[in-house]
C-alpha cells in the first residue's frame, strides 16, 4: 500500500468517526427535541 | 486504566479532527443536563407510599424541593475547588470521574427511594450528583478552547447547549422508563434512577474516549493568532489565584449571577404563572415549559456563536437591555391575554438565559486567557449556585407576598417581572463596567535560558 492510499484510508477511518459521533450525540436529542416541539404544539390547539 | 485515563495519554495524534472534541463535551452534557428534567421525579416521589396519591409518610414537596437546589448548590462548589483539578488532569480523567459521580449519585438515589431514605436520596442526587455535575460541566471547556481559538464562543456554545438539552432527553425518557416500571406497588422511580445511572455511565465514558487535548503549539489550519492583545482580548494570561484578586472577575460574578436569576427563577415558575395569567391546561402549561427549555438549550450555540463576532461585552448588553424591556412589557401582553407575544417574549428571554451560560467561558478567555480558564470558569459558576437558591427563593416569596396581601393570583407576577428588569439592570451597569485585566495580574513569560 502506497502512502497515498495510506493516508486515504486514515481520512476515511475520521470521517465515519465524526459521522458516528455526531450521530450518537444526534439522534438522542433529535429525539427529546421533537419529543418536546410534540408536546409545545398543545399550548397553541 | 489510571494511565490511560491522564492528560499525556489523550494528546491527539496528527492529523486529528477537532471536531470530534464537540460531540465528546456533547456526551459529557447532555447526560448532566438531565438535572434540569428533576422535577419529573417529584410527584411520583411525593406518593411512593401512597402510590396513586400521597400518603401518611411520604415525603412532601418542599423536601423534595432540596434535592436540586443542593445538586446546584454542590455543583458551584465542586466546579470552584475542582477546577484547578480537572486543568492538571486533563478532560479524560476528569470526564471519568464526573461519570462515576453523576451515575452513582443516580444509582444512590435510586436506593434512597427504594428504602424510603431521605438522607440518602440528598446524599445520591444532591452531593455525588452534584459533584458529577460541577466537575462535568467544566471538564471539556477548556479543551474546547485549546481547539477552536479561533471560534471559542461556538466551540463552548456547542457543549454547553448539551446542559440544556439534557432535560429535553432525560424527561422523556424518565417518564418512559417509570411507566415501565410501575405496578400497583411502585411508581417506578428506583429502577428508573438505576437504569438511567447506568445508561447515563456508558454514554459519558464513551465522551471520555473520544476526546483529545491539542499537542503543545497546535493552531488551526490557516489561523494567525493574534501578536497584540485587543481591546477586550488579551493575548496574556493570568492564573486562577490571580483573576480572583481582579475586578473582572466579580463583575462577572454579579454579571452571571443576575442573568442566571432571573431566567432560573422564572424557569421554576413557568408552568404555574401560564395557568394562572391564561387559564390553560396543566398539560399546554407543560407544553410551555418543553418550548422554554428548547430556547434555552438553542440560545446557548447561537448567542454563544454571535459573540464571535459581537464581542461578549456587547452580547450581554443585548441580554441586559432586550430582557429588561422584555420583563417590562410582559405583564401588558398577560394583561392583553396575548398568549402568542407572552410565549415569545418568554423564549427570547430564556434563550438569554442560556446564552448567558454559553458565552461566559469565551468572555474569560478574552479577559484572563486560555492558560487557566477552565479554574477561572470553575469559580465563577459559584454565582450559578447561589442564583439557582435566589432565584426560586425571589419569585416564590414575592408571589406569596403579593398573594398574602390581596393581589390576584393572575397579577402577582407582574412585581415579579419588573424586579427582574432591575435585576437586569444591575448586570448591565456591571457589564458596563468590564475593562481589561491590568498588567499586573497577568502571568509573567518564564524568562528564555
Amino acid at each position: 500500500m502506497d502512502e497515498l492510499e495510506e493516508r486515504s484510508e486514515v481520512v476515511n477511518q475520521d470521517t465515519m468517526l465524526l459521522i458516528l459521533a455526531w450521530l450518537f450525540v444526534g439522534i438522542p436529542l433529535a429525539w427529546g427535541v421533537a419529543d418536546t416541539i410534540k408536546n409545545a404544539t398543545k399550548l397553541f390547539s | 486504566m489510571a494511565l490511560a485515563l491522564d492528560r499525556s495519554h489523550s494528546i491527539a495524534k496528527p492529523g486529528f479532527n477537532r471536531w470530534l472534541v464537540p460531540p465528546a463535551a456533547l456526551c459529557i452534557h447532555l447526560c448532566i443536563g438531565e438535572a434540569y428534567a428533576f422535577s419529573v421525579f417529584t410527584k411520583p416521589m411525593a406518593q411512593a407510599i401512597g402510590i396513586t396519591a400521597p400518603a401518611a409518610g411520604d415525603w412532601t414537596v418542599p423536601q423534595l424541593g432540596w434535592i436540586f437546589s443542593l445538586a446546584i448548590a454542590v455543583l458551584g462548589l465542586s466546579a470552584a475547588f475542582g477546577g484547578k483539578w480537572v486543568e492538571r488532569v486533563g478532560p479524560r480523567m476528569a470526564m471519568f470521574v464526573a461519570a462515576v459521580f453523576f451515575s452513582s449519585g443516580l444509582i444512590v438515589a435510586g436506593i434512597g427511594v427504594s428504602l424510603h431514605v431521605l438522607p440518602l436520596v440528598y446524599l445520591g442526587y444532591g452531593v455525588l450528583g452534584g459533584c458529577g455535575l460541577g466537575i462535568g460541566y467544566i471538564s471539556p471547556v477548556s479543551t474546547l478552547i485549546g481547539w477552536f481559538p479561533d471560534r471559542p464562543g461556538l466551540a463552548t456554545g456547542t457543549a454547553i447547549m448539551g446542559f440544556g438539552g439534557g432535560a429535553l432527553i432525560g424527561a422523556p425518557l424518565a417518564v418512559a422508563l417509570m411507566r415501565h416500571f410501575s405496578s400497583a406497588t411502585s411508581t417506578g422511580v428506583a429502577p428508573t434512577m438505576v437504569v438511567m445511572g447506568v445508561l447515563y455511565f456508558i454514554w459519558m465514558v464513551v465522551g471520555s474516549q473520544i476526546v483529545r487535548v491539542p499537542p503543545a503549539g497546535w493552531a488551526p489550519a490557516g489561523y494567525v493568532p493574534p501578536v497584540a492583545s485587543q481591546k477586550m482580548i488579551t493575548t496574556k494570561n493570568v492564573l486562577r489565584e490571580d483573576a480572583l484578586k481582579t475586578p473582572q472577575f466579580y463583575l462577572l460574578w454579579v454579571v452571571l449571577f443576575c442573568n442566571v436569576t432571573a431566567g432560573i427563577g422564572v424557569l421554576g415558575q413557568a408552568s404555574l404563572m401560564i395557568q394562572e395569567m391564561f387559564a390553560v391546561t396543566p398539560i399546554a402549561a407543560a407544553g410551555f415549559v418543553g418550548l422554554l427549555s428548547i430556547f434555552n438549550m438553542a440560545g446557548r450555540i447561537f448567542w454563544a456563536s454571535m459573540s464571535d463576532f459581537m464581542g461578549r461585552k456587547t452580547t450581554y448588553l443585548i441580554f441586559f437591555a432586550l430582557g429588561a424591556v422584555l420583563y417590562v412589557i410582559a405583564p401588558t401582553f398577560g394583561h392583553l391575554q396575548n398568549i402568542v407575544l407572552f410565549v415569545l417574549a418568554f423564549a427570547v428571554i430564556l434563550s438569554m438565559y442560556g446564552g448567558g451560560f454559553a458565552t461566559i467561558p469565551a468572555y474569560l478567555r478574552d479577559l484572563f486567557g486560555t492558560v487557566n480558564v477552565g479554574a477561572i470558569h470553575g469559580a465563577l459558576l459559584t454565582a450559578w449556585a447561589a442564583a439557582g437558591v435566589a432565584g426560586p427563593v425571589l419569585v416564590n416569596y414575592i408571589r406569596e407576598y403579593q398573594i398574602t396581601h390581596g393581589v390576584a393570583k393572575a397579577d402577582a407576577y407582574s412585581v415579579t417581572m419588573y424586579i427582574m428588569a432591575v435585576l437586569l439592570l444591575v448586570g448591565l451597569a456591571c457589564n458596563l463596567a468590564v475593562r481589561p485585566v491590568s498588567d499586573q495580574h497577568h502571568l509573567k513569560e518564564a524568562p528564555a535560558t
